[in-house]
């Protein structure tokens, strides 16, 4: 139990196919407890199917997902979110039509009770992100910068133990950037939380992560500290190679 | 060995007028990605119509085929009318827009049941029987109108079929209704092929009125049962796929007839709704939808 | 829970009642009737658009509560408010079972399951003997005495049903709801079970609808499978239309302008389906927020013009 405690992802083996596709091949991946992961590689590397395995939208065609030391291979997305994963979609993670409020508000609602009590969790998520200034206004209105803070701060009002994010950075400006990652740096070192970061941004990757782990064809090809896979010649001939191609 | 013959046959009959129904429904929902609840009313014009222009022409004399064949001219012709205006004036505007289009053939739906009532009054008409004998089939009698129709019908959706695969027309149709965003793209005009598509299920709900008025009892309130039977081989089928609307036009004509022999109307109606049931838990999107 | 604007509904309520006082004119009162009942059943359809879904099977739970109202008093001769409350309940229990197995489909289908559900459910109203067949079931009166009261009664009933579904819709619950239609995937991931939360909506608004079932069956003494077909959930989606969907007030605008409209300028007549038929077309064209949304629209020109 020791060793559980400690790792609280785990995947053994992980593997997906499409048709005669494989999407995610053999894939062992370990996220730790208070770090911040990157999961990079090129276009079509597997990313996105490895973080739908994750969070249980897949249905692995072989392998083990372990979260929190428990098996949770081929659970439901309800069930991985309720032990403590949430998760963020690449496109469009928020409820436009709602009040940044009310958006926040919706991620406290299972594992708060009382409307005080959800009340006060909006307004502390809402001010870490600061978001206090807008929670009145409607969420689809807001600049496409401050709509992705809205998202992150979904799924962290929950108060995740993991928290998935699916390209959080796709659009923001540098100031935005910056400001996103102060954020993530406080959640992991302010609430214990790990973060499992998907991301394209490969500066912004090399500043946040504690560790990187990266794919290749649906394979690990990769994984070490930033400054280990900046100088991974692996590393380079996939980026490159994959330019090259396109 | 007989009754199977039997109801094989009448399966094969009730199944080929759904099937022209369907495809106009999952056609239409397939390139708009719109319900249109009033879909019933072109098929009920079109039979009206020729309930109404064949004892009118054979009043004048002329034999029954060509008075016949006058009348689906013209039913054709006014069903296309309607179509058009609905398109031009409603549906348009509400592409992709799944809850106002449906809300617009609503509207559609009481407005027209009013209209048609006014127009062609409540009462039945009969139409004079066009081909008079019966055919034997395996031993089993079929009348001629039926087998007329049933013919007539396969060779409707066998063309459709053909059309869909092998014309521009028809690519661009199934590409819109696969990927609509990713067909653009491509350079298909995607107005004009919802309009295209539109109208060709318009022509579909006419053949297929104008096909079943001779054989059945034609009244402004025609297309609701059609239309119920329709959706729901649609549903059974799949969404927006063509054989899913074949499959599910024959599926819904073999319980209705069979369970028709055996038990009654009422129980067989039941039955279909349970088989949609037991459809809907094995595969939410039908037996050939995708996604 | 928000601002639940209490004044509001406590004034509206009363005027609403009062006017039921009033009215002693029998068919007056018969349209009272229509316009308190048509509004819980419009009220019940929008709960459900809550959660972005169209659901033409209200037609087919008001007829349940209709008929197990109906039997409750004709057959077992159990007590009004049981019968009425009884109705409501098997309504909703039906529904728990119906929307746990189609609630997993959405859009189209949900809305075409809907839709055949109802027309399979008359079918076997009329084939049920015991329940009248085609001619309906006769006979289910309200308690002696009550005959002038009923439309205070039934307007009483169709108020507390709808504020108690307004109170809902502010909820946190009410939010899971618009969350789920704005963006199911994201509810789910916050720990939300979906579908408990789908199947609780469409039960709760079943429980609506099949009240309003039993308060049409007391109304008018009769009912019949003819009453309840998808006509019932078309006329009701006419209401929310037309008075508009953002707002609990406009499936109620709508209410009762159609109605009334409908009742006086064409007194009821084979002209009725045109009337509505037309009333959807042009709102849907014109009009895509409804009168609500209009008047809105028009304050906030107003209110900007008074600014400067």
């Amino acid at each position: 139990m020791q060793a559980a405690e400690q790792v609280l992802l785990r995947t053994k083996g992980l593997t997906r196919r499409f048709g005669g596709l494989v999407a995610v091949s053999d894939l062992d991946l370990e996220i730790r407890p208070r770090e911040i992961l990157g999961l990079i590689g090129p276009n079509g590397a597997g990313k996105s199917t490895t973080f739908n395995l994750i969070s249980g939208f897949y249905k692995p065609s072989a392998g083990t997902l372990f979260v929190f030391g428990e098996n949770c291979t081929g659970k439901s997305p309800l069930a991985i979110s309720r032990m403590g994963l949430v998760r963020t979609f690449q496109h469009g993670s928020l409820m436009s039509s709602m009040s940044v409020r009310d958006n926040i508000l919706l991620g406290t609602i299972h594992g708060v009770s009382g409307a005080a009590r959800r009340r006060e969790r909006t307004e502390e998520t809402a001010a870490m992100l600061g978001l206090t200034p807008h929670l009145d206004n409607m969420a689809g209105t807001l600049p496409h910068g401050l709509q992705r803070l809205v998202s992150i701060g979904i799924a962290f009002a929950a108060r995740p133990r993991l928290l998935c994010l699916d390209e959080p950075l796709t659009g923001l400006n540098q100031t935005e950037v910056a400001d996103t990652l102060t954020v993530l740096e406080r959640i992991r070192d302010e609430f214990a939380c790990s973060i499992l970061l998907v991301e394209h941004n490969m500066k912004a990757v090399m500043k946040v992560c504690d560790r990187i782990v990266v794919l290749h064809h649906g394979q690990h090809l990769a994984s070490g500290t930033p400054a280990e896979i900046r100088n991974d010649r692996k590393v380079v001939e996939a980026y490159l190679g994959h330019r090259h191609d396109s | 060995m007989h009754t199977a013959i039997q109801l094989i046959l009448t399966s094969l009959q009730i199944g080929a007028v759904y099937i022209l129904f369907s495809l106009g429904l999952t056609l239409i929902f397939g390139v708009m990605r719109i319900v249109n609840f009033a879909h019933g009313h072109l098929f009920a014009i079109s039979a009206l119509v020729v309930a109404y222009t064949v004892p009118l022409l054979a009043g004048w004399n002329l034999p029954a085929l060509p008075a016949y064949l006058l009348g689906v001219v013209a039913a054709v012709a006014v069903t296309l009318v309607l179509g058009f205006l609905m398109y031009v004036f409603g549906f348009r505007y509400f592409q992709r827009d799944m809850v106002g289009s449906f809300i617009l053939s609503i509207g559609l739906v009481l407005l027209l049941d009013g209209v048609f009532l006014k127009v062609f009054g409540g009462a039945v008409r009969p139409v004079p029987e066009i081909l008079p004998g019966t055919v034997t089939i395996l031993g089993a009698p079929v009348t001629a109108q039926r087998l007329a129709l049933c013919v007539a019908a396969v060779i409707i959706t066998a063309l459709l079929y053909w059309a869909m695969t092998r014309t521009k027309l028809g690519k661009a149709l199934r590409a819109v209704s696969i990927d609509h965003e990713a067909a653009m793209l491509q350079g298909v005009p995607y107005g004009r092929i919802a309009f295209a598509g539109f109208m060709i299920a318009s022509a579909l709900a006419a053949l297929a009125g104008a096909l079943i008025a001779p054989v059945t009892i034609v009244s402004p309130a025609i297309g609701a049962d059609y239309l119920i039977k329709g959706f729901i081989a649609v549903i059974v089928g799949g969404l927006g796929s063509v054989p899913g609307a074949i499959l599910g036009g024959l599926f819904v004509a073999a319980i209705e007839t069979v369970g028709g022999f055996y038990f009654d109307a009422t129980s067989a109606t039941i039955a279909i709704f349970l088989l949609v049931i037991v459809v809907l838990l094995v595969r939410p999107k039908g037996l050939l939808g995708h996604g | 829970m928000d601002n639940l604007r209490l004044p509001y509904w406590a004034l509206c309520t009363a005027l609403a009642l009062a006017v039921t006082f009033v009215v002693r004119d029998p068919y007056l009162a018969s349209i009272v009737n229509l316009i308190s009942i048509a509004a819980l059943v419009a009220v019940s359809l929008r709960f459900v658009m809550l959660i972005g879904e169209l659901n033409f099977a209200t037609a087919a739970f008001m007829g349940l509560g209709a008929y197990a109202a109906g039997a409750a008093t004709t057959i077992l001769h159990w007590p009004f408010a049981l019968a009425l409350v009884f109705g409501g309940v098997v309504a909703a229990a039906i529904s728990i079972v119906f929307g746990y197995i189609t609630l997993r489909t959405r859009g189209p289908y949900f809305l075409l399951i809907g839709f055949a559900f109802t027309e399979a459910v008359r079918i076997l109203y009329s084939k049920s003997m015991a329940l009248g067949g085609t001619s309906g079931m006769v006979g289910i009166f309200p308690p002696v005495g009550f005959d002038a009261w009923m439309p205070s009664l039934i307007m009483a009933v169709a108020a507390v049903l709808i504020f108690a579904l307004y109170v809902l819709e502010r909820s946190d619950f009410g939010k899971i709801l618009t969350a789920i239609r704005d963006n199911e995937n994201v509810a789910r991931t916050v720990g939300l079970n979906i579908l408990l939360c789908k199947v609780a909506c469409f039960a709760i608004a079943s429980f609506a609808a099949g009240i309003a079932g039993g308060l049409h069956a007391f109304a008018n003494n009769v009912i019949s499978p003819g009453d309840f077909s998808f006509l019932v959930a078309a006329f009701a989606l006419a209401y929310v239309k037309v008075g508009g969907e953002d707002n609990i007030v406009g499936p109620l605008v709508g209410t009762i302008l159609l109605v009334t409209l409908g009742s006086f300028a064409l007194g009821l007549g084979g002209q009725e389906h045109i009337f509505y038929g037309a009333a959807i077309i042009l709102a849907v064209l014109l009009l895509p927020d409804g009168i609500t949304g209009l008047a809105r629209r028009g304050y906030q020109r107003l209110a900007a013009r008074k600014g400067h």
